[in-house]
């Protein structure tokens, strides 16, 4: 894992930010963070990857 | 800027394919979180924001990145989206199930599957009587199962059914909580569909967290494809069917409860006992199919070195948890069944997906023609992807039947011989019959290459070239 917390606590730290409570507007002021451009440069990249549909389960018996 | 974190309690709870509501909290953020992100993208790009955001509904996110990837390419994106479809509720045992059957949203087409048509009441009607139905079934008896279900799960979209299965289901990274699935045969099938959906969609969700696969790397052997997959597939697979597995332990146990404290299946042939004593064991079956399939599939991603961290967290509790299940024991009969169906699986996707060069082939003829032992190191090759094959066979067919229903045939006595000439023509079903029953380890294990030298001879015996193959180039 990324680190162990003060109180011992095991933890993984992931590089996208919490903005689920934010609007857009207060989104765009936070524009230059550096964990927002991060997390932006990594979403733009996982969209230009080709993804492979995920499709196929056979449920019926 | 707050970024997420979980512990690693929660996720390994999650790598288990069973997380607190709190966990699953989490993910949902993450994804209206990332939903945003997609929005501020199309704003600065002068395209069209929906009013209300709705960030946290699956299909909107999914409008929201057709339109992105619109405007990305110098498109028009698709007109605004009008919120439809009928709701469905399922109550049981105190816990409530509801979702949204999307029915008319252009876009549903982007799950991955051919939407059906507009549904009619009485196809509606269907749908909530079949969810009903299902939804008592996992309360009942896959109570947490259900509620990760509860938590996860916002829309279906009936899709057309596909010609070459009984059920088919797709999820999409784009649109975490919704699942397109053509119409279910019966409850039961529902419920692990939708258990088996709902866990592609946490792993995508996950996939917004933490980067859990290096790109590129080779196409491997899936358990449950025919085609080969990316290890990103693989590990969708195994995540997926991790559920599925415990769905049908469960199922198995509440059937013979008192079969689960024997010793470990194995694949040795049963000794004795007939059709008869098949019926009904199918989820016995199934949990003895599944559990060694996610377990080597675990076995492959850890083994290929392009797990990160979090993704080798990921197969390593995955391994461990069907590790878990290995004192569980099989009906014998049963056993040997599920364990030849995985093999049979591997042998096709061998003769379908892997090819002998011409070169290689003219080699080993050179050998054969000379009384020489094979060369060592043959290798096979990967054919050019042919796209998406769910995994299929005639022989599994049977198999399910029986255990549903009764019924005999020569197969399921183990009779030698039987699959060179019974149930079909095809080319590819008598090969991998052969593959799975033969005792020579070449033809088991290589049969895309005792295949390839056996035609390229002519007018000699299998038998003796399986053997040749076998007794030098196996142990090379």
């Amino acid at each position: 894992m990324d680190r162990t917390t003060e109180d011992g606590t095991a933890e993984w730290r992931s590089p996208m930010v919490d903005v689920s409570g934010l609007s857009l507007d207060e989104l765009a002021a936070q524009e230059g963070d550096s964990a927002l451009v991060r997390a932006m440069r990594r979403l733009s990249a996982e969209r230009t990857e080709p993804s492979e549909p995920i499709a196929g389960f056979n449920s019926a018996l | 800027m707050k970024t997420f974190r979980l512990t690693d309690t929660a996720f390994g709870e999650l790598a288990a394919g069973r997380p607190s509501p709190a966990t699953v909290g989490v993910l949902r953020r993450a994804q209206a979180s990332r939903h945003l992100l997609l929005l501020s993208e199309i704003r600065k790009l002068g395209g069209p924001i929906p009013d209300p955001l709705q960030l946290y509904d699956p299909m909107a996110a999914l409008h929201t990145s057709v339109s992105l990837a619109a405007l990305r390419a110098g498109a028009a994106p698709p007109s605004a989206r009008v919120a439809a479809g009928h709701l469905l509720t399922a109550t049981h045992d105190g816990r409530t199930l509801r979702v949204r059957l999307e029915d008319t949203d252009p876009l549903r087409s982007h799950l991955g599957l051919a939407p059906s048509r507009q549904l009619t009441p009485e196809e509606v009607a269907q749908w909530q009587r079949l969810l009903s139905s299902a939804w008592e079934l996992l309360t009942i008896r896959h109570r947490s199962a259900a509620e990760v279900l509860a938590a996860t799960l916002r829309v279906i979209v009936p899709v057309e059914p596909d010609p070459g299965s009984n059920g088919l289901s797709a999820t999409s990274a784009e649109a975490f909580g919704a699942v397109a699935i053509s119409t279910p045969a019966d409850p039961r099938s529902f419920a692990v569909g939708l258990l088996h959906e709902c866990q592609h969609s946490l792993l995508n969700a996950i996939g917004t967290l933490f980067d859990l696969v290096a790109s590129g790397g080779a196409r491997v052997c899936s358990p449950w494809r025919d085609d080969p997959r990316p290890l990103s597939g693989l590990l969708h697979g195994a995540y997926a069917y991790q559920s599925v597995t415990r769905f049908w332990r469960t199922e198995a146990a509440a059937r013979i409860p008192l079969q689960r404290s024997g010793p470990g299946a194995s694949g040795a042939r049963p000794a004795g006992g007939g059709p008869a004593e098949l019926r009904g064991r199918l989820a016995e079956f199934e949990f003895a199919r599944w559990r060694p399939a996610v377990g080597s599939a675990a076995e492959t991603l850890l083994a290929s070195g392009r797990l990160t961290a979090p993704g080798t967290r990921l197969a390593q509790v995955m391994r461990d948890e069907m590790a878990g299940w290995a004192g569980d024991a099989v009906e014998p009969r049963v056993a040997w069944l599920a364990a030849a169906a995985n093999a049979e699986h591997t042998a096709r996707w061998r003769l379908s997906n892997l090819v002998v060069g011409a070169d290689t082939v003219a080699e080993l003829v050179a050998a054969w023609q000379q009384g020489r032992p094979p060369p060592a190191g043959v290798a096979a090759e990967l054919r050019p992807s042919a796209g998406r094959r769910l995994a299929s066979s005639e022989r599994l067919t049977l198999v399910h039947r029986a255990l549903r229903e009764g019924g005999d045939d020569p197969y399921l006595h183990d009779e030698a011989g039987t699959p060179r000439a019974a149930y079909t023509n095809d080319d590819l079903d008598r090969w991998s019959g052969m593959a799975v029953r033969s005792s020579h380890e070449a033809l088991r294990e290589r049969p895309e290459l005792v295949r390839a030298v056996w035609l390229a001879l002519g007018k000699v015996g299998l038998d003796e070239v399986a053997a040749w193959l076998s007794g030098s180039l196996m142990s090379a």
